[in-house]
């Protein structure tokens, strides 16, 4: 073949790369001499660059469905046995493919933002051009001089490595773009901050116009962590969706200011407060969403997650890391003398001082989350011991934090601005109030005795029933004012209040995500026993019997197969068929959960091992565990409707 | 007064949060930077370098008494292992392979230490696994502790001096596989040069 695609590719990288350079300094010029064709050539340069990943990306997914095993990188990450729907997804299985992934989602946020933006912020669109193309500077360079996909394996491979088997699942392959949706969505409004901050338009317009890239970067994240927890859940067989390891908590760092801050940003949009301080906010965000990357990617850290490992690749991500936090905060700094807010709080009691809870507590947990995290290698650095730190520590630490979250949830929306009267309290949370401590109560009285579970039905007690008199309210008030019923009054304060609305609705979805997360925390119970073909096994209110023990093939991989069918008394309920696998090419075992869903409960059944006619039965109960993904689905539901909400007021 | 007013507000003014952030970043880089030369996994060990404790028992398939001191002067690489140790079963096949390349050497002796097994167990993983070496059984966990072992697997080195120059952690699986194989080994074996741990 004298015309090679993946060089095609490689080339069209390298020209995206010297693309960046262009989207960096022609801005620069287009602001020194004020010519707006430099501008326009910024914007060419940004779109070119998107084209150009694009083709890069293209050649990539063609060359995994072809399975060129020529490629380094696809040699080591796929098969020709993988399932084709894997193939694709095995792009983002490694590092190489997975850093390409995260700067074509750059460059197409870039350019969307770029082209939306044009005619209303022109002022800002400098800027934005530079920052971007900056940080995709940055990644190309590490792409193509530190882990680049599209080397060759000469002579090519016969065959692949094959993709991690448990990478092979479909939650998998929508995990990390998710994610990288995510952490690239903020880079949107980090780089609307930067431009406010180098251009001296230090107003609140910036907010206005990315509040709905923040939301959508939160609602890409939110999915991503979910969906890596449902991943855990079912593929990892350990029967948990949450295990505070490293990498999950880099991820859940970055979500944790980014929710701070998507509520600070409310209040300096209405109280022209916090200005500092949501700069600090977004420039945090999107640094974690960095350090995250370096902690995952440098071998820093200790993980359940093994990732291909190299101390030069951590000093460039550490390099980069350190330009792009000293200029973003070092600006921060000395601009801070002219970013003093001209409000000052009114009063303790206002929903302006609500926020401000909420976004000291976001602070706090972050805080708890990132000492856990980097305490085994502050230990290692400062001494010579290894400790590990598990979940214990953070839901003894943790925990509380979240549960004060709550109930300034319940608070927040609901509290009036300025200063709240002693009537306005009473009105809005002495019912609320009485019915969280009711829920306390009579589940105390109910035999409930963990003080978190308790805890946690008081503080969603509460909370539900302030967003339940939030709701009575306005309905109440608009069907009086329009003299209609009350479903109708219902509606039209959903058209007349979209925001808070759906602003509700991602906090119903939170409380019944908290109640999941509890019940199947604390309320889990669980049996671990050998069981032989025969055998039958008590788990609460069910009978386990193990009726056999098989051989079955799959696509790629061999396993043994146990048949459990579970009984309530003589009522038979389901057939449980956990497996022990093996794939083919990598001999890898893996775990295969099966699992049966009862209520909003499931029984969940692993094999850890099989020897002879006998088999490790691990079985459990998780209590509610699907509210955990329906909470998750309601929140994205209420971002939804905050994102597609009509255009009133010019935002 | 105003005109002094704007005066101090175009002045630099250093915050005490300036300071606080400065610093929070100057610790965290280099706390990272620190971070990139260690290796989290590496567990200290205090053998290395240190004369490998005797120990003797039975062997597993046969029940025949096996004790370290009749390999003196060789080479000797002894994993530790259980039949309910999953990560045992991932590196068995690198086990395999290790043995077959290097026990054309005749200094070379590959021994298998099983940990708190049941017999029978023990036995069963040997006839589907197979290992055409000698396991000495460790009911009592005994010989673990006289080697420090956190938990299986674990493989040590000694070289002919009877001296321990090699302790793996975990599973012998990817870069620890490949260090053993082109490394360690062939460098106990063929060379006096030393072995890093």
């Amino acid at each position: 073949m004298t015309f090679d695609l993946v060089e095609l590719g490689h080339f069209a990288v390298i020209l995206a790369f010297m693309l960046t350079v262009v989207g960096i300094v022609v801005p620069i010029v287009g602001l020194r001499t004020g010519g707006a064709a430099w501008i326009v050539a910024g914007r060419q340069a940004v779109t070119l660059v998107f084209a150009l990943l694009a083709i890069g990306m293209g050649v990539m997914i063609y060359s995994y469905i072809v399975r060129d095993f020529s490629v380094k990188y696809i040699a080591a990450t796929s098969n020709s046995k993988l399932p084709f729907f894997y193939t694709i997804a095995a792009l983002w299985g490694g590092h190489e493919g997975s850093l390409l992934l995260w700067v074509f989602i750059l460059s197409a946020f870039c350019m969307t933002a770029v082209w939306l933006h044009w005619r209303t912020q022109p002022a800002i669109i400098p800027y934005l051009i530079m920052v971007e193309s900056a940080l995709m500077f940055g990644f190309l360079a590490l792409i193509l001089f530190l882990s680049n996909p599209f080397e060759r394996l000469i002579p090519a491979a016969f065959d692949g490595k094959d993709l991690n088997p448990l990478l092979q699942d479909p939650a998998m392959v929508m995990h990390p773009p998710m994610l990288y949706m995510g952490y690239v969505g903020f880079s949107i409004p980090f780089a609307f901050a930067m431009a406010s901050l180098f251009s001296g338009r230090l107003g609140e317009e910036w907010l206005k116009v990315t509040q709905r890239w923040t939301i959508f970067a939160w609602l890409c994240l939110t999915i991503g962590i979910l969906m890596g927890g449902y991943w855990a859940y079912y593929e990892l067989g350990w029967g948990g969706y949450w295990g505070w390891d490293p990498v999950e908590n880099a991820s859940f760092m970055p979500w944790l200011v980014g929710t701070a801050f998507l509520h600070s940003a409310m209040v300096q949009e209405k109280r022209k407060m916090f200005k500092v301080w949501n700069l600090f906010l977004i420039i945090t965000t999107f640094s974690l969403s960095l350090i995250g990357t370096f902690l995952v990617r440098s071998g820093v850290l200790t993980s359940v997650h093994t990732f291909a490992t190299d101390p030069g690749r951590g000093v460039y991500i550490l390099l980069f890391l350190v330009v792009v936090m000293t200029i973003a905060f070092g600006t921060l700094i000395v601009r801070s003398p002219k970013l003093k807010s001209q409000v000052q709080l009114d009063s303790i009691v206002s929903r302006e001082s609500a926020f401000l809870f909420n976004n000291l507590f976001f602070l706090v947990a972050t805080l708890t989350v990132f000492l856990g995290t980097l305490y085994p290698l502050i230990v290692e650095t400062i001494g010579a011991d290894k400790v590990t730190v598990g979940p214990p520590y953070y839901n003894t630490v943790f925990m509380p934090i979240a549960l004060g979250l709550i109930i300034l949830m319940g608070i927040g929306p609901s509290i009036a601005w300025r200063k709240a009267s002693l009537e306005n309290l009473k009105k809005n949370f002495l019912i609320p109030l009485a019915i969280g401590l009711g829920c306390l109560g009579a589940s105390a009285l109910l035999g409930m005795r963990s003080p978190l579970a308790l805890g946690g039905v008081g503080v969603v007690g509460f909370a539900a029933s302030t967003i339940a008199v939030d709701f009575g309210k306005l309905t109440a008030f608009w069907a009086a004012r329009r003299q209609v019923n009350v479903f109708r009054g219902f509606f039209t304060a959903f058209g007349k209040n979209h925001r808070r609305w759906a602003g509700l609705v991602t906090h119903i979805g939170v409380l019944i995500l908290i109640i999941g997360v509890i019940a199947s925390t604390i309320y889990q119970t669980e049996k671990v026993v050998p069981m032989q073909v025969g055998d039958q096994l008590e788990l609460q209110d069910y009978t386990l019997k193990f009726t056999e023990l098989r051989s079955v093939t799959g696509a790629n991989w061999k396993a043994q197969e146990g048949v459990v069918q579970v009984f309530r008394g003589d009522r038979f309920i389901a057939e449980l068929r956990p497996q022990k696998r093996i794939y083919d090419v990598s001999l890898t075992p893996t775990t295969e959960a099966a699992i049966h869903t009862i209520n909003t409960g499931q029984i969940f059944i692993t094999m850890t091992e099989v020897m002879g006619g006998q088999a490790m039965i691990r079985a459990l109960v998780n209590p509610l565990v699907l509210w955990v993904w329906g909470g998750g689905i309601i929140m994205g539901i209420g971002v939804l409707l905050n994102i597609f909400r009509p255009r009133r007021d010019g935002a | 007064m105003s005109a002094t007013d704007t005066q101090t507000s175009d002045r630099f003014v250093v915050y005490w949060w300036h300071i606080v952030l400065v610093l929070a970043l100057v610790a965290l880089f280099s706390l990272f930077y620190k971070g990139l030369w260690g290796d989290p996994s590496a567990l200290p060990t205090v053998l290395i370098n240190t004369p490998a404790p005797t120990f003797d028992g039975p062997d597993v398939a046969s029940g025949q008494p096996v004790s370290i001191a009749q390999f003196q002067g060789k080479v000797v690489m002894i994993n530790f292992w259980a039949s309910w140790c999953l990560e045992c079963r991932l590196e068995h096949a690198n086990l395999l392979a290790l043995h077959e390349q290097f026990s054309r050497h005749p200094d070379f002796v590959m021994l298998g230490v099983n940990y708190q097994d049941r017999l029978d167990d023990a036995r069963r993983y040997l006839e589907v696994y197979t290992a055409p070496f000698l396991n000495v059984r460790d009911w009592k966990g005994a010989i673990s502790i006289d080697y420090g072992v956190y938990g299986v697997p674990e493989t040590f080195v000694i070289d002919r001096q009877g001296v321990i120059r090699h302790k793996q952690i975990g599973p012998i699986i990817g870069p620890a596989y490949d260090q053993l194989k082109n490394r360690i080994l062939p460098a106990l074996l063929d060379g006096a040069a030393p072995a890093v741990s």
